[in-house]
């Protein structure tokens, strides 16, 4: 029956559902998503954003590995190493603050990009989508907020 | 984004713009009717958006607006052309009946004029302007009706391509967007996505902002023709605000609309034709020094002097083509100007372009290396 068979996913759907952002959007919804998405390929050690710039974008990593590091220290700044279905510069998306760090490919790699812009024309376009994605997004600043209490390093002040 | 670019980017801009007008000027054919595509883009958007906002996909909402304009389009022009042909008698009479009433206000304020000054009388003015008036008139159709059929023919298929424009622009708006921005290097490609964003917002500023001004230009309009007395003052005050698109022509053709149906309809009392006069002046100036700054102006965040200034040199460049385009020409070319000042005066992202350029240029000969 096919009005209610269920739809099946691209390759391209499935390759987005796999990255958490997106992981509770449906077809039709990763659909709309996909349209809003650019996609841009970073060679190993190439700069993908600079501490201090303003924010404009939420990058998602679709394959290879991104560094965040402080400012010009790839090697003794090391804040995290990021792999595929990650994402980061999200605070760009809530505000348009400075970068906190520095992004560099650790690898060749490939991300999608949201614009902010496209992420605030979705609240109002498609609620849904929106409010959906922004849970995630919640999730993901709160599991870093844990990992960063939780660290050795941390101290209340 | 900061936005504070200096002396010599604003230059560029200022520039950049007279460029575009001087080269606008001699392809009207087709930027008059990409205007015209983004003004009916722009009055078509909320509609579309409103159905992308009740479920539908963007395409549909695009081809249900789009289609559904072209669609009226026809369907007025279907119902429209019988109904022309039938009035076009009576409207011939009615605008002979107005020619009349204009020419005679003039031969009046020309006696009333001779009476005053005898040198004027001396000179026989009023005889003069009466038998030239006279001329113009009776040879006007002559001289001007196969040009003006010539002009519409050449440009009435122009204009049809507007509505067509317009559909392509709210169906694959996104994908242009997506194309452009593909093409970008990776150093400059969030503020080039910031640039295209702004040049919409822009875009779609001065296109909202005209329509703010076309409605207080109506209400300024027919509150001083309903002071004076005249009748249908809001059909006036609207006709006049929507000729006033075209900056100075549009204001002469309808102050000389407005002077016509005060003579006719008052043909014993020429002061009610002087203070329609009087009206529309007032009115222009407010629209000029007061209205055009705060809303399209504004709207551009353009300095209201600065906004009069360029469309004197519209004017100047471009006649009324430069008129109607300067300052939505001057909106875009300062952002993209802004935006390129920022980029080519920030040494960081040149630096991580020329980078990002060797690290290809090493990928792509690392086997010849070998």
């Amino acid at each position: 029956m096919f009005l209610f068979s269920k739809e099946e996913d691209s390759p391209r759907l499935k390759q987005l559902r796999a990255l958490s952002l997106f992981s509770t959007l449906g077809p039709r919804e990763l659909k709309t998503v996909d349209g809003l998405l650019h996609e841009r390929s970073f060679l190993k050690d190439e700069v993908i954003f600079d501490q201090g710039e303003e924010g404009q974008a939420l990058y998602i990593i679709e394959s290879g590995k991104v560094l965040i590091c402080r400012q010009g220290q790839p090697t003794g700044g090391k804040i995290a190493e990021l792999g595929e279905g990650r994402l980061f510069g999200e605070l760009a998306l809530l505000d348009n603050s400075p970068r906190a760090a520095q992004a560099r490919a650790a690898e060749n790699c490939t991300l999608a990009v949201l614009f902010r812009a496209d992420f605030l024309g979705l609240l109002e376009t498609h609620a849904v989508i929106a409010s959906k994605i922004s849970l995630q997004l919640a999730r993901h600043i709160g599991q870093r907020l844990r990992e960063t209490v939780t660290s050795p390093a941390w101290q209340p002040e | 984004m900061n936005r504070s670019s200096g002396p010599v980017v604003w230059i560029g801009i200022i520039a950049a713009t007279c460029l575009l007008l001087f080269l606008f000027k001699k392809i009207l054919w087709l930027v008059v009717p990409f205007l015209l595509a983004l003004i009916i883009y722009y009055f078509l958007q909320p509609a579309t958006h409103r159905l992308v906002l009740h479920g539908l996909h963007r395409k549909t909402a695009a081809a249900i607006t789009g289609g559904g304009f072209i669609l009226l389009l026809l369907i007025c022009a279907a119902l429209l052309f019988p109904w022309i042909s039938s009035h076009a008698v009576s409207w011939q009479e009615s605008m002979a009946r107005y020619i009349e009433g204009g020419s005679r206000l003039l031969q009046k304020t020309m006696d009333g004029l001779e009476v005053q000054f005898a040198f004027l009388e001396r000179a026989s003015l009023s005889r003069n302007v009466s038998e030239q008036m006279a001329a113009f008139t009776e040879t006007f159709a002559q001289r001007y009706l196969a040009d003006f059929v010539v002009t519409l023919a050449t440009w009435l298929p122009a204009l049809l391509l507007a509505p067509f424009l317009a559909f392509f622009f709210l169906r694959d708006g996104r994908r242009f967007t997506r194309f452009v921005a593909n093409a970008v290097p990776n150093a400059f490609f969030e503020r080039t996505l910031y640039l295209m964003h702004e040049m919409d917002r822009t875009a779609r500023a001065y296109f909202q902002g005209l329509i703010s001004l076309t409605i207080l230009d109506t209400i300024a309009l027919a509150i001083g023709l309903w002071i004076i007395g005249m009748s249908a003052p809001v059909l006036l005050g609207l006709v006049c605000a929507v000729l006033a698109w075209v900056p100075y022509v549009g204001s002469i053709l309808g102050c000389l609309l407005v002077v016509l149906v005060a003579a006719t309809d008052f043909p014993l009392d020429p002061w009610m034709a002087y203070g329609a006069i009087i009206v529309f002046i007032l009115v222009r100036m407010l629209d000029d020094f007061v209205f055009m700054p705060l809303t399209i102006g504004r709207s551009l965040r353009m300095h209201p002097l600065l906004t009069v200034l360029m469309i004197f040199v519209g004017g100047a460049i471009a006649g009324v083509a430069g008129l109607m385009l300067v300052l939505p020409l001057l909106g875009v070319a300062m952002v993209v100007g802004e935006t390129v000042g920022m980029i080519v005066t920030d040494p960081r992202l040149q630096a991580r372009h020329a980078y990002a350029r060797r690290l290809r240029n090493e990928q792509a000969a690392a086997d010849l290396q070998a």
